[in-house]
């Protein structure tokens, strides 16, 4: 016996829980492109295609304010984002490559400094992940240790099947609290056949072993050799669904403006430049080179874990070829 | 691509030249290396996946080998020759591969100062066209395959190339779709024009891959950069980001040579080649310029002549 959910019932899900206030943020397709938005109905679902830009947005915003602020005679009034008002949302139809991305991501938004900002959103979203069922040559969620049918993230977990609709399986609580609320749109069946996953290239790289190398190796010809090609633009980083540096602006007059909290990206070069006009990654291969170190070393000395899911969206976006996967395979055979 | 565009067999491009052109330049590639006529060579190799290519400088003679042209030969490399990219630069004596609409950029540089001829070897390769933005890298060149600047390319030949590398088949005639676009932008009203933009900019997440591509974008400081005074919005927001995209309209206007590497690599498929088309539309109209043509121009709005039109002056 296995819960399923039809297809017409998972629209309905999300009527139901945009109907009870949620946001519903899902793979949608707006003009020849998929991504995540806030969808307006369940027949904005458009499962299954890897949306351009990664999930990350539903706790992780392009751009958001932190605070506002009002100057006039009596003084300054600065006034702070209520969290309390961040939507309840549901993130529903993420690939295994983005919705394993935020438990990476949690480590550093709450490790010295909690930031409220991104650990209330994530506090108010469940995830509604969806099995992979077609990779392209840069995908490589199998190199790092992820697979199209990994659930880790997920709170709830849909398996397409041969002729329409999902299997689910309950990852959390909050997973089982879906089924609990909405036990009319599940039901047993007695017997299903998944769609068969996808199969990316290529078999998993010893991570450990890499790290190893990457700790020999700061200063080596290949990073001159991947990377003196880079732009320098942030491609790679807007669309990574774990790459999390942002900046803080102020933006506004003197009188009346707003603070913001912006991605921002390591292949800038801006990004390390220092007050004194002094930067310590004065060239792009360094940058480049920090990129890769802070995927596959620097975040896991901090926190055990690798800073990469294999979507392969760097690679695709990248205007100039650079091949994350391909570098990870050249490392591991040497 | 839906079922109807599906029915209607593709015209294939030929691009069976292209090996050969890769083989010419290998070889002219070792020998400039070899003869220590330059110290290092820009252009394609081979990536890892199927079919894909990317920019590579090269210094020995021995990797000459590496080097590739192909329909996904899509970089203007002429980005690798301006101060934008120092390090390059730094390696001494420079040549590098370019498509004809390259060249138009290297032409540009070298009329802003920013090159000189004589430090330069051109190997010039004759170009049917390169893949559009987006197409996987193994399919084969095609009316649907191809990117739109090459629909309405009139620089096939690279004339004034140190060598000019490949022979250009029969092209077969396909419809100039960015035209045809600009023209239907033309033809709204300036409220549907904005409305237009409008809606194409709220995607921009400010990555700034349309400046970091740009050959003509080599400023060691932009203006949109700055922070004190900020002049542009930095926040990938409504406000900003049309600031930020008219602004890089303006500064490349009589300057922008077409080569549309803004669009292809924009990750939110921003068509802001026409923008920069239109631009050019206009210096055309006002002072008969086009960017690109001679090495030795200066830019309409770079210089100063007292017999232009100063109507505007009220």
């Amino acid at each position: 016996m296995a819960l399923t959910i039809s297809e017409a019932n998972l629209r309905l899900l999300i009527d139901l829980l945009i109907g009870a206030g949620k946001r519903v943020i899902g793979p949608k397709r707006v003009g020849e492109m998929t991504v995540y938005e806030p969808l307006l109905s369940g027949a904005d679902l458009s499962p299954g295609t890897l949306p351009r830009r990664s999930a990350k947005e539903a706790f992780f915003p392009l751009s958001e304010t932190i605070l506002t602020y009002e100057k006039d005679k009596e003084g300054l009034k600065v006034t702070d984002v209520d969290t309390a008002t961040f939507p309840e949302t549901v993130l529903v139809g993420a690939l295994p490559c983005d919705a394993a991305a935020p438990q990476v991501m949690d480590a550093v938004f709450s490790w010295d400094y909690k930031d409220e900002f991104y650990l209330e959103r994530r506090r108010r979203t469940t995830i509604i992940g969806l099995s992979c069922t077609s990779a392209d040559d840069s995908c490589f969620c199998t190199l790092v240790g992820l697979s199209p049918t990994e659930t880790k993230g997920s709170d709830l977990f849909l398996t397409p099947l041969v002729g329409g609709g999902y299997s689910c399986q309950s990852i959390s609580d909050r997973g089982g609290e879906l089924l609990a609320n909405y036990p009319h749109l599940f039901s047993e069946t007695a017997s299903v056949t998944p769609l068969p996953p996808a199969r990316p290239e290529g078999g998993p790289v010893d991570l450990a072993k890499v790290k190893g190398w990457l700790e020999e190796h700061f200063e080596d010809e290949i990073w001159e050799e991947v990377a003196d090609r880079c732009i320098g633009c942030g491609a790679c980083a807007f669309l990574c669904p774990a790459c999390h540096c942002f900046d803080i602006v102020d933006e506004g007059t003197e009188a009346k403006g707003v603070r913001r909290k912006n991605w921002d990206a390591c292949a800038f070069g801006k990004f390390t430049n220092h007050a004194s006009g002094h930067n310590p990654r004065d060239l792009q291969n360094k940058r480049y080179r920090n990129r890769f170190m802070h995927k596959f070393k620097y975040y896991d000395d901090k926190f055990g874990k690798t800073l990469c899911t294999g979507c392969g969206r760097c690679i695709r976006s990248c205007p100039v070829g650079i091949d994350i996967k391909g570098i990870l395979e050249e490392i591991q055979k040497r | 691509m839906n079922s109807t565009e599906k029915l209607q067999p593709a015209v294939i491009i030929d691009t069976s030249g292209y090996a050969a052109a890769g083989e010419e330049i290998r070889k002219e590639a070792a020998r400039l290396l070899e003869q220590k006529i330059v110290d290092a060579v820009v252009g394609y190799q081979a990536g890892r996946r199927t079919g894909s290519s990317q920019p590579v400088v090269i210094t020995d003679p021995a990797q000459a080998e590496k080097l590739v042209f192909s329909p996904t030969c899509v970089n203007n490399l002429s980005l690798y020759l301006t101060k934008a990219k120092k390090e390059i630069r730094a390696k001494g004596k420079l040549a590098v591969v370019a498509k004809g609409c390259d060249l138009r950029a290297l032409a540009g540089l070298m009329g802003e100062s920013q090159l000189k001829r004589e430090e330069l070897v051109i190997i010039g390769v004759v170009c049917a066209g390169v893949h559009a933005a987006g197409v996987a890298s193994g399919e084969p060149l095609t009316d649907a395959t191809i990117a739109k600047k090459c629909r309405e390319c009139s620089v096939h030949i690279p004339e004034g190339a140190d060598l000019i590398v490949g022979k250009l088949p029969e092209l077969p005639n396909l419809s100039p779709t960015e035209k045809e676009l600009l023209d239907k932008l033309d033809a709204m009203t300036p409220a549907g024009r904005w409305s237009y933009w409008k809606e194409q900019f709220t995607r921009c997440i400010r990555c700034l891959a349309c400046r970091q591509v740009c050959p003509f974008c080599y400023c060691e400081q932009c203006l949109c950069d700055r922070g004190r005074p900020q002049a542009v919005d930095t926040s990938p927001r409504p406000a900003g980001n049309m600031g930020w995209h008219i602004v890089r309209a303006m500064h490349l206007a009589g300057r922008c040579v077409g080569c549309a590497e803004c669009e292809r690599v924009c990750p939110m498929d921003i068509p802001l080649n026409l923008l920069n088309r239109k631009m050019a539309q206009e210096l055309k109209g006002l002072y008969g310029h086009e960017a690109g043509l001679t090495p030795t121009e200066k830019g309409p709005l770079t210089s100063y002549d007292e017999k232009d039109d100063q109507s505007f002056i009220k």
